[in-house]
């Protein structure tokens, strides 16, 4: 067994980070004009519903084949950062990944891995999103089918709003905008 | 509600909880509810790719990166990053941002009424090396005044933004300096319950990375917990 050092704790990202993160936060994984497109909009609210314009998030996600570095086209990073503007939202042009398989080899519906940064949050809030128009891969994917409360579950559904466009807000707590987010911690 | 995918065990708690009253924005940002402790997917068991043509020359010397020399005490901040069995973690992003000399972001919100520095902007970043290594040259950073609660100060710090190799590593935190009275009463440092645990947080001065006659050097390790494939070189 190895032994293990212990690990450096969170702290807030704080509200000043701009000037040295927005070098790379950039909107586009993918052109406008990729084929297959898809346009990942929504906003950060806060618990008294307020939106949360000093926010950092960042997605990670598999190509639309279900692929990841180095299995993928040079150009694909897998990763967009935005940074929150004066109203909580945030927007990314992406595609909708292909399928994935579970640690336990089960495939996974597409999904997409985000992490948000804010004042106020002394450790990050992680979750998933999905895409409520694949209802089919969604009933059977691992961890949707393991939420049983149904609110949490539809907290990861992005909802399709037409032209290949998704929104996905992110509820820190409940408020007047909804119940909190599902937030997920990783087993070491 | 455990599964195969949701395990039924408690957060590992190091890290700070969400909700911590001392500091006041964490009350109607930090979520309610636990969070689940997910098996990570493949999505999660990968990384992003940041290629080094990113990084410029200057960008891990932010007291090169205008015309003129920046006012305060250079300094060197030096260390490894490390996942949790004490292997480097090679070759990923490091950021750092932090205030000027006088206690002062150059960010259009900050409201302290301290002196902006046109030869400082304070944001960096770097790859580590083969072995780990990160090094940066920068400007000592002041403490300043927050409203937090009446005459409140932070610690001096350095704000680190850090990579791992997968998305479950993924760490934003903040470098303190050795012997800063203002740590003991800090709302964020103090989130952190154990003091073993803050002390991770917290710089050693070492005369190894001193540039003689110009800097003074801090040492600082940093470790990434999270699930770590990092294959054996
Ligand atoms: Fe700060």
């Amino acid at each position: 067994m190895n032994s293990q050092i212990g690990r450096t704790p969170s702290q807030t990202i704080g509200p000043f980070f701009k000037f040295g993160t927005e070098w790379i936060a950039d909107e586009h994984i993918v052109s406008e004009d990729h084929e297959g497109a898809i346009v990942l909009t929504g906003a950060v609210y806060d618990g008294a519903g307020n939106p949360v314009p000093d926010a950092m998030l960042e997605i990670w996600q598999a190509d639309e084949n279900g692929n990841f570095p180095p299995d993928t086209p040079e150009s694909w990073t897998g990763f967009a950062r935005r940074l929150t503007d004066a109203s909580g939202e945030y927007r990314i042009v992406t595609v909708k990944p292909g399928v994935v398989a579970a640690v336990s080899g089960e495939p996974q519906a597409p999904h997409i891995s985000m992490v948000v940064f804010a004042r106020g949050l002394l450790k990050p809030v992680f979750t998933r999103v999905y895409f409520d128009d694949d209802a089919e891969a969604n009933a059977s994917d691992p961890l949707l089918s393991a939420l049983e409360d149904a609110e949490a579950r539809s907290s990861l559904l992005a909802g399709a709003i037409g032209n290949s466009s998704y929104r996905f807000d992110i509820r820190l707590q409940d408020s007047s905008r909804g119940l909190e987010t599902q937030f997920f911690a990783f087993d070491d | 509600m455990a599964s195969a995918t949701i395990l039924a065990k408690p957060q590992q708690e190091e890290d700070p909880p969400y909700h911590h009253a001392p500091y006041q924005s964490t009350a109607l940002r930090g979520p309610n509810k636990s969070p689940l402790i997910l098996r990570p997917g493949s999505t999660e068991l990968h990384g992003a790719v940041f290629g080094e043509s990113r990084i410029r020359p200057n960008d891990a010397d932010l007291t090169a990166q205008h015309g003129g020399e920046p006012l305060g005490e250079k300094i060197v901040v030096s260390g490894r990053l490390l996942d949790s069995s004490g292997r480097p973690i090679r070759h990923q992003l490091i950021e750092i941002w932090q205030a000027n000399a006088s206690g002062r972001y150059a960010h259009a919100l900050d409201d302290h009424p301290a002196p902006l520095d046109p030869n400082f902007t304070g944001g960096g970043r770097t790859l580590t090396d083969n072995e780990g290594r990160y090094r940066f040259v920068t400007i000592k950073p002041a403490a300043y005044p927050w409203g937090n609660h009446p005459n409140a100060w932070r610690p001096a710090h350095i704000h680190f933004s850090l990579f791992g190799t997968v998305f479950t590593q993924r760490l934003i935190t903040q470098m303190y300096f050795p012997g800063d009275p203002l740590i003991a009463d800090d709302p964020i440092a103090n989130s952190i319950r154990d003091k073993n645990v803050l002390a991770r947080l917290i710089s050693t001065f070492d005369w190894d990375l001193t540039i003689p006659g110009t800097a003074l050097g801090y040492r600082w390790d940093i470790v990434l917990g999270g699930s770590n494939p990092t294959p054996e070189a």
